[in-house]
């Protein structure tokens, strides 16, 4: 059995192997993440730089967890609270990053699935900004789910 | 029912971050309970991992050396409080406990200082006794000026009556 990792505070050597170790990993996925939210490609590595110099010692041990699934979206989990900020500042609602994926989602999929992945809005927020009711955004957030699974498989 | 709920979206938006705390903490429960909604949980962050992996930027050569330099400073800075907190383990200077909280007795620098009350009317004396001084200083100070004014008058009388 893989033996779970401990970060206390005064250990930060591992700490900082912890954070090159996804560093290593991550950080393409993340700044690609980062530069969608923010849309400035030199805004967005500096936040890659707080993010990874901000992760504290239960953070990493949260991300690292196996219980709690995927390590990288736990990642960027952690980065899109990070972003809640940046995320507040956001006021247009149709931007529509270039890529073979959500390319393939028709407007109103890229609108919901944009909205809540890349600026942190909520189900309710988008229903209200799209005069439709939650259930129905929760459904066109599976479907754009169904096409980028199509597209992975 | 568990198809049912996979289907309802849920799944969907705790991945994208837009799940309430309420629907997290029911789905955390049947993730646990259900193999298939942990199956289908496996399925979406896959999912979100192929997408990053299509919007992947990769960062500046030089990014990982300021993030490594960010944390040898936070190192640098933990070790140079270590001490100080050692040492404080090692002579605590407490004054006691309450419910587990330990508090550590502060000793500030002050500049003032407490003395008994019947020290003002010492105080007083000498500020009054200090004043008489000064007013005999003055008063004699005067009295010898007008002496010695009177003596060198005298004196001009004298060389003039002496011829």
């Amino acid at each position: 059995m893989k033996e779970q990792l401990t970060y206390t505070e005064t250990s930060l050597p591992s700490i900082k192997q912890a954070k090159q170790s996804l560093y290593t990993s991550y950080s393409g996925m993340l700044l690609g993440y980062i530069v969608e939210v923010v849309k400035d490609r030199t805004v967005a590595e500096k936040y890659l730089i707080d993010i990874f110099t901000g992760l504290q010692a239960n953070d990493i041990q949260d991300i690292f967890n196996p219980d709690n699934g995927s390590v990288y979206c736990r990642l960027q989990s952690y980065a899109r609270k990070q972003l809640c900020q940046v995320h507040n500042t956001i006021t247009d609602r149709a931007v529509q990053p270039a890529n073979r994926v959500t390319g393939l989602m028709n407007e109103e999929q890229q609108l919901v699935f944009c909205g809540l992945h890349y600026h942190g809005k909520s189900i309710a927020q988008l229903a209200n900004e799209l005069s439709k009711d939650e259930y129905t955004i929760r459904q066109i957030l599976k479907q754009s789910f169904n096409i980028i699974r199509s597209n992975r498989k | 029912m568990i198809q049912q709920y996979i289907n309802s979206g849920i799944l969907e938006a705790y991945v994208t971050g837009s799940a309430s705390e309420k629907e997290v903490e029911e789905l955390m429960r049947m993730k646990t309970e259900y193999p298939e909604v942990s199956r289908a949980l496996q399925e979406l962050e896959a999912d979100m991992e192929h997408l990053a992996r299509h919007m992947a930027v990769e960062p500046p050569a030089r990014t990982w050396d300021k993030i490594s330099d960010s944390i040898d400073e936070i190192m640098l800075r933990n070790k140079h409080v270590q001490p100080f907190i050692e040492k404080e383990e090692a002579n605590p200077r407490s004054t006691g406990r309450d419910n587990g909280q330990q508090y550590i007795e502060v000793e500030a620098e002050s500049s003032f200082m407490r003395i008994h009350k019947a020290w003002k009317w010492v105080f007083a004396a000498v500020f009054i006794l200090g004043k008489v001084f000064l007013a005999c200083a003055i008063y004699f100070y005067l009295e010898n000026r007008q002496a010695q004014q009177q003596l060198q008058e005298i004196k001009t009388e004298l060389r003039k009556i002496k011829p």
